[in-house]
């Protein structure tokens, strides 16, 4: 943030959105402990600790396949936006569930013996060679360790000092660390699974998580951003006849590079499609008094100069463009983030209104 | 066992140059390379199971950031197309890793009734 750090920045809606997830997280704990005991009790061979390590774990899974799935869903219809907004929190909460469900773990299987317990987690199986009755530990351990990363990397400091770019890499753990829970669960607790209540849910959540992210790609690759025209300098990016007032058309310049054109007031303005806070895609934001306002987490931006309004500091580049005909065309070499660049005029009886 | 004392050890290891580094990092460093950081200390405490786990890499964005080699451009250019490989690496592993763990599964006999083997000496004697 541009403003001066603090732990957490709270407002009404991430209030709203915690309260619900930790009702939910209680809710599923409770009935899972006390009202379905049997779930996944395996006729009642298993004590307390264990029973509570399987409540935390599948928690902790569920937990992960809803907020997989809420990228997906954001990218296949804009009704689920408010979603991604505080998804960070949903994931620091499902790390801190899958260190209780470790904690059980550890404290019961490891604890009793002359050993460090940690060093027992290691050397207890080492069957790497065989798949039935595989050392499925690592991949739970494999697993936490990318969940607590991406916790401990989830302030905004971290997106500013290490640039959204590196931050979603690095964020893009959170798949490696799903297959390895996927790995986890099936060749750990469903090898052992008595009702299969649970073996139900888990197959069901595990092919919703990856259909979902075959339709978001299939729907990216079939309505993405048209890849803009080169030639020299200059790119065409669309006709002026697909310009709306107040909303954007967003282009690709490279592969990873894109542009989102305004129109406000009947004049064109361009800045970077990717917000300073974490690349979302301004060109989906609505314009308000020359304000974009980024749907994903509302950073806002003039549009002529890509500043965000004081006290806020964040600024994304503008290109120059110009209007040959009913072309739009828009220079690639983008701007220095926040270069004022002046509206250029359109012809209003060319746009849709 | 060794080998689980040796990976336990350089964890430890790896923990405590993190930790250093933190020190130094949120005392001195932090105030240098970001103007938003100047005058917030609690925040700080956040920070630091991060620097533990990925020092290096704090170390690596430190220098650039004291030598300003950091290029602009990059800050707005996101690997969004890496979704498509993200789909295509869940579509594949996830019904594999299923597969498999169904696969390996081992059922009791249906015909063979499960004996406590105390109770079988308490037989005997």
């Amino acid at each position: 943030m541009s403003v001066k750090y603090i732990p957490v920045q709270w407002n009404n809606n991430k209030w709203k959105y915690n309260a619900v997830m930790l009702a939910s997280v209680f809710a599923y704990l409770w009935i899972f402990i006390f009202v379905t005991p049997d779930l996944m009790s395996n006729e009642g061979r298993i004590n307390g600790a264990v029973h509570n390590a399987r409540a935390f774990g599948s928690c902790a899974f569920l937990m992960l396949s809803v907020i997989l799935c809420i990228g997906p869903l954001a990218r296949l219809d804009n009704r689920f936006l408010p979603l991604l907004y505080n998804r960070r929190h949903f994931g620091v909460m499902t790390a801190f569930v899958a260190i209780t469900h470790a904690s059980y773990i550890i404290n019961w299987y490891f604890a009793f013996s002359p050993s460090n317990k940690y060093e027992a987690l290691l050397f207890s199986n080492t069957s790497y060679g065989q798949l039935s009755g595989f050392p499925f530990e690592v991949f739970g351990i494999f697993a936490l360790f990318c969940l607590v990363i991406l916790a401990a990397t989830s302030h905004d400091f971290w997106l500013k000092f290490l640039t959204p770019r590196i931050w979603k890499r690095i964020h893009y753990l959170i798949y490696a660390a799903y297959i390895s829970v996927v790995a986890h669960v099936g060749l750990g607790i469903l090898q052992d699974q008595q009702n299969h209540t649970f073996t139900v849910i888990f197959i069901l959540a595990a092919i919703v998580v990856a259909t979902l992210h075959v339709m978001a790609a299939l729907h990216e690759k079939k309505h993405g951003d048209p890849l803009a025209a080169e030639s020299g300098d200059w790119v065409k990016v669309c006709e002026t006849t697909d310009m709306q007032e107040g909303y954007a058309k967003i282009a690709q310049l490279t592969a990873k590079e894109r542009v989102a054109i305004f129109l406000h007031e009947g004049k064109l303005s361009a800045i970077s499609n990717a917000c300073a806070h974490q690349n979302g895609p301004l060109g989906e934001g609505k314009i308000i008094r020359c304000l974009v306002t980024c749907p994903w987490h509302g950073f806002q931006y003039d549009v002529t100069n890509g500043s965000s309004p004081a006290p806020f500091t964040e600024k994304v580049p503008t290109y120059n463009l110009k209007v040959e005909g009913n072309t739009i065309l828009v220079d690639r070499h983008a701007n220095e983030p926040g270069t004022y660049v002046e509206p250029v005029p359109l012809n209003i009886q060319g746009a849709a209104a | 066992m060794d080998q689980a004392q040796a990976i336990f050890f350089a964890f430890q290891i790896w923990c405590s140059i993190g930790a250093l580094i933190a020190l130094f990092f949120l005392t001195i460093g932090i105030d240098r390379i970001d103007e938003d950081a100047q005058g917030a200390y609690v925040f700080r405490l956040l920070l630091i199971p991060a620097i533990l786990l990925i020092w290096p890499l704090v170390l690596w964005r430190w220098f650039i950031l004291e030598t300003e080699r950091d290029a602009w451009p990059n800050r707005h250019r996101p690997p969004r197309h890496a979704h498509f490989w993200v789909a295509i690496a869940l579509a594949v592993f996830i019904p594999v890793i299923i597969l498999v763990s169904l696969s390996v599964r081992q059922t009791w006999p249906v015909d063979f009734e499960p004996q406590k083997l105390s109770l079988l000496e308490e037989r005997k004697s």
